[in-house]
């Protein structure tokens, strides 16, 4: 795809010195503790921080550090701190805000039509910014002054294709997904150069002839396998020791009519594992095969090492939207653990592999079907606690009825129409060596659809349905701290520490707030973390 | 992805590129997204109507053979997801394909169509794209599921679920009656599976032993806010009081998670006759 390097619009400004801000790959590598480098704060997707200054003992006087507002554009984005500054991003813009006081260092807004549209957060190298735009660009951002370096296409926007996803940072690769499911597009991961966007690799969810079993869980006399579907909408996690990467697809097309694409329709619903370098599939597993309800598998998959039934694994957990918990072996890709963690009434069983087996009955009906399980969980982020060695997830038991509204094979589309009825949300707590609920936070609304944090202070952070932001107990799911800001919290909270005071970040609606333990424990400043004002002009 | 999507791509990155650096160094406007500003121009848009009506009765005389009377395809592409059709300007990509054909792929010239003709057949494809792209979950598209399609079950069986499990809070002839004429099939079925909306009250008693009713407003596990028989809201931290909530939905909640779809089916074929 060299055609793309005509695309870049400015030459990249060469690196001038090396300032403290920079991002270190490395980070990624370690603990998560005193930043929040990456989406979901390190490659593991755990969204768990070994901070333990805000700790159950004292969550109760958590108090307001300070606020950042953007005037009004709403935040869906995760943030992201590296070395004192913290950046926040909408739709085609990013803020670069001094994380120790709110006050903003630089705005970027894309001067486009459209400034609205979502946006789940920015990636770091060196000194650029990345993100995805509504309009399917990939933008590269100066870190520390927020001019525009360079922007690519990455998708066709006129077939409803749109950008937001965080794209994730592997050595030199930028990986990023792409969303949309209006008109019916193939997914893709693609990797590409840091430094001017050129592709690297692409990775199809839809499959290629000479990719034998995944080809023929399709139907070949329409030109459904290439319309597709298996959008990827989410930033997934990465395993160092292994060099894979893990993503979840999205759901296949027509959304609703599976007499259109009779077969398991791969790679659609699957967690891939891919090797970073060449984008080639080393393993996958489906969590949905055959879906026809829209539950694209594009929950984070969590990695996390420990003995299960005796044995030392390499594992990666997901809550999915279809209300299935997994518990794979994340060198191969086998099940471990399925479970439903809310009534699931689509599945019939489950395979030698451990991929659930669709019943037929369940398939959207021109007179409706009863279905549940879906949608137990959204892409909002959960997390996992080596600690208590539980899985926190917001979940959701509701009853849905599905509709074949374009029935035959040269159905498009949605093709269908559901509804969601009398829906009851709640967190969950997954015992991960069971699939079993440990606990379940009551029902007086606390469980909402927020991400979740989790912490060395033996603390659970996200957000109820009545949109109180709380703090929980990790072990015990008891609400220690709340506060109800106004607005409402779609993201996930991030934990920080600068000066050796820790900070907790929730994006809500158009505001950045950032709490902290009343003052600081009584030590100086550490010099060796610096000011921001010393290398940002 | 095809070759030509790739290219289209490609293009469509240029322009957009270069119209992006063009704008950036006049500092002019913002160029206008796909598709154009969205100011409404009815005028307009019926004249679009009524060419893509000419269009469809051309598209079905010219085209639908190999293309299908909806453009998804057959013997040749399907044009709803086609690159170069949603990419086209005035007929600039379609227009010279129409006339030249694709002779290698066994599309003919149709030559004798006029630019006025092309123009309308255009406008029959931006309307089945709107159509296409429209029919979402949340698009208006298939609201209008007939009951027909709805009403696979007995009236019987229908009643007879009624009489056992409806009938000490609901009539045919009393608060259901004509139910079947007040709301749409899909709308039908779905209040009756769930009538969601239908606020809970709730009886709070403080520790000094008043008790207050009302309306529930909050109850988030912090606090229970209630708007009282007298119109006036009034709150509590929820530790200090005593609340008893009364959820008029919870029957439906409790029959919502027993239904076969069998049931479903029948008690909409019964409801269904209730006009």
């Amino acid at each position: 795809m060299k055609p793309f390097a005509a695309l870049i619009l400015f030459a990249c400004l060469a690196a001038a010195g090396v300032p403290a801000q920079e991002f270190n790959p490395e980070l990624l590598n370690k603990p998560l503790s005193s930043d929040w480098p990456t989406y979901n704060g390190d490659y593991t997707g755990r969204r768990y921080s070994s901070l333990t200054q805000i700790n159950r003992g004292n969550v109760s006087s958590l108090t307001l550090a300070w606020a950042f507002q953007t005037h009004g554009r709403s935040l869906e984005s995760m943030p992201i701190e590296v070395d004192g500054i913290m950046y926040i991003s909408a739709g085609n813009e990013i803020w670069a805000i001094d994380a120790r006081n709110g006050h903003q260092i630089w705005h970027f807004a894309r001067p486009v039509a459209q400034v609205g549209g979502s946006n789940k957060g920015v990636a770091m190298w060196k000194d650029h910014l990345y993100m995805t735009t509504p309009d399917a660009q990939l933008l590269c951002v100066d870190a520390r002054t927020g001019k525009m370096i360079w922007q690519i296409q990455v998708d066709d926007p006129t077939l409803k294709a749109f950008g937001g996803v965080a794209p994730l940072v592997i050595r030199d690769h930028i990986i990023i997904g792409t969303s949309g499911d209006t008109a019916d597009l193939p997914g893709f991961l693609e990797s590409v150069d840091p430094m001017d966007g050129k592709i690297q690799w692409r990775w199809d969810a839809m499959p290629k002839k000479d990719d034998t079993v995944a080809w023929n869980s399709w139907p070949h006399d329409t030109n459904v396998s290439t319309r597709g579907g298996g959008m990827t909408w989410i930033t997934g996690t990465y395993d160092p020791s292994l060099n894979l990467l893990y993503w979840g697809t999205g759901n296949p097309h027509p959304v609703e009519n599976g007499d259109a694409r009779v077969g398991a329709n791969l790679y659609t619903c699957t967690i891939v594992a891919l090797n970073p370098d060449t984008g080639k599939l080393v393993w996958y597993f489906q969590s949905s095969p055959h879906d026809t309800h829209d539950w694209d598998t594009v929950m984070t998959p969590v990695l996390f090492d420990g003995t299960f039934k005796g044995k030392s694994r390499k594992m990666l957990a997901q809550a999915n939207k279809n209300g299935l918990f997994f518990v794979l072996d994340r060198t191969n890709g086998k099940a471990l653990i399925s479970e439903a963690f809310v009534p699931a009434n689509w599945v019939k069983g489950y395979d030698d592999r451990g991929q659930p087996i669709p019943d037929p009955d369940k398939e959207p009906k021109p007179d409706g079907v009863l279905v549940t399980g879906g949608v137990g969980t959204n892409w909002q982020a959960p997390s996992y606690d080596p600690d208590t060695g539980l899985f926190y997830v917001n979940s959701r038991e509701t009853m849905g009825v599905f509709y074949l509204t374009m029935p035959g094979k040269s159905a498009e589309g949605w093709a269908g129409r559901d509804f969601f009825l009398g829906s009851k949300s709640m967190l969950k707590a997954i015992d991960v060596q069971t699939g079993k609920i440990r606990w379940t936070a009551d029902t007086l609304g606390r469980g909402g659809q927020s991400g979740i944090l989790s912490t060395a202070g033996h603390l659970v952070f996200t957000a109820d349905m009545s949109q109180n932001l709380v703090a929980l107990d990790a072990s015990t799911g008891r609400a220690l701290w709340h506060v109800y800001p106004g607005g409402s919290f779609g993201t996930g909270p991030i934990t920080y520490e600068l000066d050796r005071r820790q900070y907790v970040i929730f994006l809500d609606d158009s505001v950045a707030y950032a709490f902290a333990l009343p003052s600081a424990p009584a030590h100086e400043p550490v010099a060796s973390r610096g000011s921001h004002s010393s290398s940002n002009p | 992805m095809g070759e030509d999507l790739k290219k289209s791509l490609v293009v469509a990155g240029l322009v957009l590129a270069a119209v992006f650096l063009l704008k950036a160094q006049e500092g002019g406007a913002p160029p206008a997204g796909p598709g154009g500003p969205g100011a409404r121009n009815p005028a307009a848009e019926a004249a679009h109507a009524a060419a893509a009506e000419r269009g469809r009765a051309l598209f079905k005389e010219n085209c639908a053979a190999c293309h299908a009377e909806d453009a998804t395809g057959g013997r040749g592409p399907d044009l709803i997801r086609s690159t170069l059709v949603r990419h086209d300007k005035n007929g600039d990509l379609i227009g010279p394909v129409v006339a030249n054909g694709r002779v290698e792929k066994g599309m003919p010239p149709f030559s004798s169509l006029t630019s006025s003709q092309v123009s309308d057949i255009i406008a029959f494809l931006q309307s089945q794209i709107t159509l296409f792209d429209l029919h979402t979950r949340f698009g208006p598209y298939p609201n209008d599921i007939p009951a027909e399609r709805l009403a696979t079950g007995t009236v019987e069986a229908g009643k007879a679920y009624f009489d056992a499990h409806c009938s000490s809070c609901h009539s045919p002839t009393g608060d259901l009656a004509g139910i079947a004429k007040k709301y749409n099939p899909p709308d039908l079925e779905v209040r009756f599976l769930y009538p969601s909306g239908t606020p809970s009250t709730a009886v709070v008693t403080v520790p000094s032993g008043p008790k207050f009713e009302g309306t529930l407003v909050l109850n988030d596990g912090f606090y229970v806010g209630i708007q009282g028989k007298d119109g006036w809201y009034h709150s509590w931290p929820a530790n200090s009081v005593k609340v008893e909530v009364h959820d008029p939905l919870a029957a439906h909640a409790a029959l919502l998670e027993k239904y076969t779809d069998a049931d479903m089916h029948n008690i909409f074929t019964y409801l269904e006759t209730l006009k």
